[in-house]
């Protein structure tokens, strides 16, 4: 069934293949985004007091010309990854990165360098992993490296924003978890690869259902173990999520078998209720998010400011740098998303949803492209991955879900958030560079 | 595996694009609530930033103006407690009130061009500016006006009655609106209500200034009670119930019962009108209604007509009973017999201009109700000009000008009668229309009507 439709993507991917083999449509789309970050420079520049005297204009510039440089270098070495997503990451941390400078300047230059970090990151990425699937030789290297990046800040770590996530490198501080989450899609795609014609029938059978040994099924169940232990002892709830969430989606995807994600959904659902009843921050978010007017001066105090944001906003926004996102504690990093609501009003927020949305497409478009399973699994939990959390987070700031903190990807203020997803993108890149090139 | 990959897109998809649906919801539905929600601090940074407009009196005093210290403006009331009822006040602590609330969307420049003058202010750095208003208010008359009332609790109001422009409104006690902030907790703690605007908020038995409407009641009903005379003994009985007079008058027609405030001939008159005449009487002065000043002003109340028994109708004809009025009314129903019947909507706000002098409101005289007859006014308006010439309210003349007046001595549970005046002159070509209360005071006619006598002489002597 899988092989059969491997011909029909081939051939309705061919017309986007010669077009991406020059990379026209990366230009054409970057010389979109380019004046929309010039122009968000501009304003702050000529509107906003604070930003003036920064060289907002010059970081403006060049940003826009580091993403054109990364795509020339493709260009000239031929590379066939996917010709949507860079420009779609322009636009994500360009926006990120007018929103910083116009909160406080210092933020912004700090994300200008991280941008371009990441973007060097990138291109190492596209040039040194571009034989990607040698990664998934290293399944239980990752598994070790991310279990003890993951500990290592429960007993070293510093306390930001109620999450004990952060590791102190002195010069930058260094969240450990927004890693642990590439190696966590690398480790699982392995796994899942490996054992995927198990998972999927079942060794054994009670009843009619059957079930695979318990050989299958420990690995699934300490990754369950993983984000319980993010959950107590970091109270890292929002990556917790994310990486749960990540988890069920590729153990869905590698076996097709929604009893999983009912029993994973079934045991996320008993963790939740446990940490609920013993611990009394889950029991507030719940509070909060149910009702946060009770508590406006106290912990629900930085949602009713995104409230009031958001509320401010309307359908235009009040253009950037008109209006008052500096009362929302935190706004820079986990609530930019706000900022960008009252400011640019529902048609940016919602641009900005659209663009995950494409995002997401191309990146499950990927999936949909690559010629074996491990690089079908490690697209599709990498776009999972990055989707839930632009998600969970959004609905966060915004009260559709209880409040978890995370960042906003590409657009959050933080080096660690942007350079792995920075490294996402790149792997994302050489899975859609590797089926193009095989052609 | 291709087919889970496509319903993991599709999913994740789904559930953006119910995160875009529950964001126009809630910035398109929700959001104008919850912006004005009292914890939202943007509105004070707003008025941080905004040069507020200022606000004048008729002959162009300061009665409110901002001042920057440090780049923040701070709201000054150079007339302090004489105006705070009617400009009220802005605090970041405990709200806004009167005229600065009413007129709040003027006075910070979000009305008209200034919304867009400001927008472009604020882009390009420059100092957004709201508009200024001129009210109808006379800040030295208002200044004798509270000097006469000296601290005692009391309103005091003076309007003109042609055009309905309100001259002065004093209320006493009041409080100083520049140190709000540090003077809230004893202010809400104070038993004699400082807050509390009496000149339009005040809920007073009007007494005997009340006969006026009950005159002209009576009159429209049954226009022949003008040739009448009534026989006073000294009291009255209604249904059983014996009503004692303050003297015994005698025979007087209608204008010298006005004149004497003869208590026996009202109470008959209210009693010959019936629940659905005195009514009648009391809705043609605009009595239960708020004349819409832009400062909160409590309609005046009077008993419910299934409960306008002989009894009450005798006592409230005579402003007793369950008849509470604020001054302001009682100040119109003078203005309406001046004005020849016809009351003139009263205003205080002259003119609002915008930030660049553009005038965007202007208040002019309209006529808001007919009270009464032309010929039913001259003739209370001869009754009351009897009461000054040799009645109840000799106290209230004023040399050189023909002053009509009528006193009342309001009996209340708290103490002492209500001490009231109303009246208006000059006779002949009536400009002013003025109602005194003192609490607790006493007699009209040895209180209130002195301190209107002043205070019309004083506004004459300036040309009103």
């Amino acid at each position: 069934m899988i092989s059969g439709s491997f011909g029909q993507h081939h051939i309705s991917s061919s017309a986007i293949l010669r077009a991406t083999g020059s990379r026209v449509i990366e230009r054409n789309l970057l010389l979109l985004a380019a004046p929309f970050t010039l122009a968000g420079m501009l304003v702050l520049y000529l509107g906003v007091p604070q930003a003036r005297g920064h060289h907002a204009l010059l970081v403006g510039l060049a940003t826009v010309t580091a993403f054109f440089l990364v795509h020339l270098y493709w260009k000239k070495i031929g590379y066939k990854g996917d010709s949507f997503l860079l420009p779609i990451t322009a636009v994500l941390s360009s926006t990120g990165l007018v929103f910083l400078y116009r909160l406080n300047p210092a933020y912004g230059m700090r994300q200008f360098a991280w941008i371009l970090i990441g973007l060097g990151v990138l291109l190492l990425t596209s040039r040194l992993l571009v034989d990607f699937r040698f990664l998934s030789d290293y399944k239980y290297i990752y598994a070790l490296a991310g279990l003890i990046a993951l500990i290592l800040p429960i007993f070293f770590g510093q306390e930001q924003g109620g999450a004990k996530s952060w590791l102190d490198f002195g010069l930058f501080q260094f969240q450990s978890s927004e890693f642990v989450k590439i190696l966590l899609v690398l480790f699982l795609a392995s796994y899942l690869v490996e054992n995927k014609a198990v998972l999927t029938a079942g060794t054994r059978s009670i009843g009619r259902l059957s079930i695979p040994g318990p050989q299958e099924w420990i690995p699934l169940v300490a990754m369950w173990g993983v984000s319980l232990l993010l959950l107590v002892f970091q109270r890292d709830l929002g990556t917790a999520l994310i990486y749960f969430g990540t988890f069920l989606a590729m153990v869905y995807v590698a076996t097709a078998r929604v009893s999983y994600v009912i029993f994973g959904l079934g045991l996320f659902m008993a963790g939740a209720a446990a940490s609920y009843h013993l611990f009394g921050h889950v029991r507030s978010r719940v509070a909060i998010w149910l009702n946060p007017w009770p508590y406006a001066d106290t912990a629900g105090y930085q949602l009713i400011q995104s409230y009031f944001a958001i509320g401010s906003g309307g359908v235009l926004g009040t253009s950037l740098g008109q209006g008052y996102p500096g009362f929302i504690p935190l706004v820079h990093s986990d609530f930019i998303f706000s900022a960008i609501c009252e400011e640019m009003g529902l048609l940016g927020g919602a641009a900005i949803i659209v663009l995950f949305m494409i995002y997401v497409y191309r990146g499950i478009k990927i999936s949909l492209n690559t010629k074996d399973e491990f690089a079908a699994l490690a697209a599709s939990g990498f776009t999972a991955l990055l989707g839930l959390q632009a998600f969970i987070i959004i609905s966060g700031v915004t009260g559709l879900l209880p409040l978890t903190g995370v960042t906003l990807p590409y657009i959050s203020y933080g080096g660690s958030s942007l350079v792995a997803n920075f490294i996402l993108l790149g792997l994302l890149l050489n899975i859609s560079h590797e089926a193009a090139a095989d052609l | 595996m291709k087919n889970n990959i496509l319903k993991l897109g599709i999913l994740m998809l789904g559930l953006f694009s119910i995160l875009v649906v529950y964001l126009s919801y809630l910035q398109v539905i929700r959001g104008p609530a919850i912006a004005a929600n009292t914890y939202n601090r943007r509105f004070q940074e707003y008025e941080a930033q905004v040069l507020r407009g200022t606000i004048y009196d008729a002959k162009g005093a300061v009665l409110a103006r901002t001042e920057f210290t440090d780049g923040r403006g701070r709201r000054v009331y150079p007339r302090g407690r004489e105006t705070a009822h009617l400009i009220g006040y802005i605090s970041e602590l405990y709200g806004r009130a009167g005229l600065e609330s009413t007129y709040d969307r003027y006075l910070l420049g979000r009305e008209g061009a200034d919304r867009i003058r400001n927008y472009v202010n604020k882009i390009l750095d420059r100092q957004q500016s709201g508009g200024d208003m001129v009210l109808t208010l006379d800040a030295n008359l208002q200044e004798l006006a509270v000097d006469l009332l000296g601290g005692r609790r009391g309103a005091v109001v003076l309007i003109d009655p042609r055009s309905g422009a309100v001259l002065v409104m004093a209320s006493s006690p009041s409080f100083d609106p520049n140190r709000l902030d540090n003077i809230w907790s004893s202010l809400v703690a104070d038993e004699a209500a400082p807050l509390i605007n009496r000149a339009t908020q005040g809920a007073y038995p009007p007494g005997s200034t009340f006969k006026v409407v009950t005159a002209a009641g009576a009159l429209a009903e049954k226009p022949d009670l003008a040739a009448k005379t009534f026989s006073c003994p000294g009291f009255i009985e209604v249904d059983g119930y014996k009503l004692m007079d303050t003297d015994v008058h005698g025979e007087v027609d209608i204008k010298k019962a006005l004149a004497v405030s003869c208590n026996t001939t009202f109470a008959q008159l209210g009693v010959d009108l019936g629940p659905d005449g005195f009514e009648k009487a009391v809705k043609a002065f605009g009595l239960t209604q708020d004349p819409g000043l832009g400062v909160p002003a409590r309609p005046g109340t009077i008993a419910p007509t299934d409960k306008l028994h002989p009894t009450e109708l005798a006592s409230s004809a005579i402003g007793q009973g369950e008849v509470l009025v604020s001054p302001l009314q009682m100040a119109l129903v003078a203005a309406a017999v001046a004005n020849k019947g016809v009351i003139m909507r009263p205003y205080l706000v002259d003119t609002v201009k915008d930030s660049m002098g553009e005038v965007i409101l202007q208040t002019s005289g309209r006529k808001w109700l007919t009270a009464t007859s032309p010929q039913i006014a001259g003739i209370i308006k001869e009754g009351m000009l009897e009461a000054v010439r040799y009645g109840t309210a000799t106290a209230a003349a004023v040399p050189g000008m023909q002053v009509a007046g009528k006193t009342g001595s309001a009996q209340n549970p708290h103490g002492a009668s209500h001490a009231w005046f109303i009246g208006f002159a000059p006779a002949s070509q009536p400009s002013l229309a003025v109602a005194v209360i003192l609490e607790n005071a006493g007699s009209g006619g040895a209180v209130a009507a002195p301190i209107a006598g002043r205070l019309i002489a004083a506004a004459a002597a300036k040309g009103y």
